[in-house]
C-alpha cells in the first residue's frame, strides 16, 4: 500500500514537472515593465567530417559564429554564456535535438542553445549551414533555418536574417537586425556628412560629400530616400539623397531656414521652415512643395516626429517661453503640451505604436533622455550620462532607442531601449557622430 | 556726373549679385525663380559694360573701399544674446543704429546676418533659435529704415562657436548675430 502511494506521488510529481516545463516557453515581452534576461550560448560549430577538408567551410564556420555572436551582443535581454562554463565542453554531436546533451547546458543555467551545423556539400559546392535554436529546459526546437550558397559577402546577411528570425520568435519583433541607421558625422568644423551604418556596427558608408553641414537625416518609409537639412555658407536647403541614383538634390525654400525634416508614413514630409517669419512646421507633398501648415504660431516650432499611422505628431514648441514637447492629434488638430517638468525639453521621437515619446531634457548634469508614456502620462529617465545624451530616435520595433552622447568625450551613437538598458555604442569610426535615424533598407539593395 | 555714379553703382550691384548667383549650384525651385534675383540677372544682358570709363572706375574703387571698411566695422560688432533668448538687449540699440546708418549710406552693400547659439542646447532647436536671433536683428534694421533687399539671414545654430571653451564667458560670445558682407 505504502509503495503504491509513493508511486502515485512520484507520477504526480513528474506530471506536474512536465506540465510546468510545457508552460514555461521562452518568450520575452520587450514592452513589458519587467525585463527578464535569458542565458544564451552558441555551441561550437559542427562541421561534417567530409566538409572539414574544405578550408572555405572551416573559415566560413568561424566567421559566421563570430557574426552571430556580435549581433546577439546588441540584444539587451540576452546574457551570452561563455563556452568554458559548460562541463564536458561546449560541443554538440549534431544539429537535431536527439544528438544534443541538454543536461550539461541545463547545469550551466543556459536557457537557449544555438547550434551551427555545416553539412557536407557535394562537388566542391559553396558551403551550406543549418542554424537552430533550442530551448534547453525542454529540448524543444525554437527555430530552425538553413542557408545555402554561402559566400564571404552574404555571410553577414545570413547572420542578420537568422538573428532577426530568432528575435522575432522570442519577442514578436525582428526589425532590429534588418534596419540601418543614418547619422551625421563631422569631417571638420565646417563640414558634416550623412553616413549610414547597421546598428550592429557593420556596413559603414558615407552617403554625402558636400561642403557645409548636412544634418537631421530622415528615411522615407520605403528606404529609398534620405532627406536632410543642409546648411551652406549662405543658404539652408533640403537635401534629398536617392538610393537609386546615389545622388543628392537640393531644394530651397522662402525664409531660408530649413530644420529637421521627418517623413510621414504616406511619404509626405514635415519640416520646419521660416517662410512665415519664424520656424513653423509645414507639410510638403511628394514633390517637396508646401502643401499646408501643420503648426503655426509666433514661437519656435521644430523637430516633428510621427507614429506609424501618421495621425500623431510630437514636436518642440517654445510657445510657453521654454522649449517643451507637444503632441498634435492630426485628425482633430488638437495640440497638447506633454512635458510638464524641466525647462528645456527637445528632440522628441514617438514610438511607432504612438504610446511612448522619448526626448532630451536639459538637467543640471547635462541632457538626459526621458521616456513619456502617453497612456499614463508618466515619465521615466532612461539614460544617465555622463555628459550629454541627446537626439533619441525610436527604432522600427518601438523597443530600441538610438541616441548620441558625448559620455566618452566625443559624440557617438549609442543604443538603449525604451526601458533604459545599458547603452551600447555603435561603431561609426573616427569623428563626432550625432543625429541617428532608423530606416529599413530593402534587402536586395547593395547598401 | 550723378547719373554716371548711379550707373556705376548699378553695375557693381549687378556684378555683386551675379557673383552671388554663380556660387549657387543647386536645383532652382519655382519659388526661387520668381524671386527678384532673376530680374536683376536679366539686367546684365541689357547692360553695355564697354561704356564704363575712367571716372566710373575711380568711383567704383572708392565705393568698394567704403563698403570694405563698413563690412569690417559691422563684422567687428556682433550682437550678443541671453541664453534661449532672441530679444535685442538695450545695450545693442546704439550699435544697430550705427549699422543702419552705414547700410543706408551704402545702398549697394548687402549683408548676411548669421544667427548663432551656444552649444548647450540641442542642434535642431538651436538652428531655430539662431534663426530667431538673425531675424530679430534684420527686423530691427528694417525698422530703422534699411531696405530689406540689403539684408539676408542664415542660422548656423550651435555649429560655429565664436570661441572654444565650456564656460559662461565662452558661451556668452557664442550667442550672437554676426554681420558679413555678401560678396
Amino acid at each position: 500500500m505504502k509503495r503504491s502511494y509513493i508511486l502515485i506521488l512520484f507520477v504526480c510529481m513528474v506530471f506536474a514537472m512536465t506540465a510546468n516545463a510545457n508552460a514555461r516557453s521562452l518568450e520575452i515581452d520587450i514592452y513589458g515593465p519587467g525585463q527578464n534576461k535569458i542565458n544564451l550560448i552558441q555551441s561550437k560549430p559542427v562541421i561534417a567530417p567530409a566538409a572539414q577538408k574544405s578550408p572555405q567551410t572551416v573559415e566560413s564556420a568561424a566567421e559566421l559564429s563570430k557574426l552571430i555572436h556580435n549581433n546577439l551582443y546588441y540584444l539587451p535581454f540576452m546574457n551570452l554564456i561563455k563556452g568554458k562554463n559548460i562541463l564536458g565542453g561546449n560541443i554538440v554531436a549534431g544539429g537535431t535535438g536527439k544528438s544534443i546533451d541538454f543536461k550539461k547546458y541545463q547545469l550551466a543555467n543556459v536557457d537557449l542553445l544555438v547550434t551551427e551545423v555545416w553539412p557536407e556539400v557535394p562537388n566542391n559546392g559553396r558551403p551550406r549551414v543549418e542554424l537552430r535554436a533550442f530551448e534547453v529546459f525542454t529540448g524543444k526546437l525554437v527555430l530552425g533555418k538553413a542557408y545555402s550558397e554561402l559566400t564571404p559577402e552574404n555571410m553577414p546577411n545570413v547572420a542578420d536574417r537568422f538573428c532577426s528570425a530568432l528575435m522575432k520568435k522570442l519577442t514578436g519583433r525582428g526589425e532590429f537586425f534588418l534596419s540601418t541607421l543614418a547619422f551625421v558625422k563631422k569631417a571638420n568644423p565646417k563640414k558634416k556628412d550623412i553616413w549610414t551604418v547597421r546598428p550592429t556596427g557593420r556596413d559603414l558608408n558615407r552617403l554625402t560629400n558636400m561642403s557645409g553641414l548636412a544634418m537631421s537625416p530622415t528615411w522615407s518609409p520605403d528606404g529609398r530616400y534620405i532627406l536632410f537639412s543642409h546648411i551652406g555658407k549662405r543658404y539652408h536647403s533640403l537635401g534629398i539623397w536617392d538610393r537609386l541614383t546615389q545622388r543628392v538634390q537640393k531644394v530651397k525654400f522662402p525664409g531660408n531656414t530649413i530644420i529637421g525634416p521627418a517623413f510621414l508614413p504616406d511619404n509626405k514630409v514635415a519640416v520646419s521652415l521660416a517662410a512665415g517669419g519664424n520656424p513653423d512646421i509645414y507639410l510638403l507633398n511628394h514633390k517637396f512643395k508646401r502643401e499646408k501648415t501643420l503648426v503655426q504660431n509666433w514661437a519656435i516650432d521644430v523637430s516633428p516626429s510621427f507614429d506609424e499611422t501618421g495621425k500623431k505628431m510630437v514636436f518642440v514648441s517654445s510657445r510657453r517661453g521654454n522649449p517643451h514637447i507637444f503632441l498634435k492629434d492630426l485628425p482633430s488638430g488638437k495640440e497638447t503640451r506633454i512635458t510638464r517638468n524641466g525647462k528645456y525639453n527637445t528632440s522628441p521621437s514617438i514610438s511607432p505604436d504612438g504610446e511612448l515619446v522619448v526626448f532630451a531634457r536639459r538637467t543640471p548634469q547635462g541632457h538626459r533622455i526621458f521616456a513619456m508614456d502617453l497612456v499614463t502620462g508618466k515619465e521615466k529617465q532612461i539614460t544617465f550620462g555622463p555628459g550629454n545624451d541627446e537626439m533619441p530616435a525610436f527604432g522600427p520595433d518601438g523597443f530600441f532607442v538610438a541616441f548620441s552622447s558625448n559620455r566618452s568625450g566625443e559624440y557617438k551613437i549609442y543604443l538603449t531601449t525604451r526601458h533604459g538598458g545599458t547603452p551600447r555604442m555603435v561603431k561609426t569610426g573616427s569623428g563626432e557622430a550625432t543625429l541617428p535615424s532608423w530606416g529599413m533598407v530593402p534587402a536586395v539593395s547593395g547598401r | 556726373m550723378m547719373k554716371r555714379f548711379g550707373f556705376a553703382l548699378m553695375l557693381i550691384m549687378v556684378m555683386a549679385m551675379s557673383f552671388g548667383c554663380a556660387k549657387k549650384q543647386v536645383a532652382v525651385t519655382p519659388e526661387e525663380a520668381s524671386s527678384s534675383e532673376t530680374a536683376v540677372v536679366e539686367v546684365v544682358e541689357t547692360e553695355d559694360s564697354a561704356s564704363m570709363n575712367g571716372t566710373a572706375q575711380a568711383n567704383e574703387a572708392q565705393l568698394a573701399e567704403e563698403v570694405a571698411a563698413a563690412a569690417v566695422a559691422l563684422a567687428d560688432t556682433p550682437i550678443l544674446f541671453d541664453f534661449d533668448k532672441f530679444d535685442i538687449k538695450p545695450s545693442y540699440r546704439a550699435i544697430l543704429k550705427q549699422n543702419a546708418e552705414l547700410l543706408k549710406k551704402l545702398p549697394s552693400m548687402r549683408i548676411l546676418i548669421a544667427g548663432h547659439t551656444d552649444p548647450r542646447g540641442t542642434s535642431e532647436y538651436n538652428l531655430a533659435l539662431g534663426e530667431r536671433r538673425a531675424r530679430a536683428v534684420q527686423d530691427y534694421l528694417i525698422v530703422l529704415g534699411v531696405p530689406a533687399t540689403q539684408l539676408e539671414i542664415v542660422s548656423y545654430g550651435e555649429e560655429r562657436p565664436a570661441v572654444q571653451g565650456s564656460n559662461e564667458a565662452a558661451w556668452a560670445q557664442d550667442r550672437r548675430a554676426e554681420f558679413a558682407l555678401i560678396q
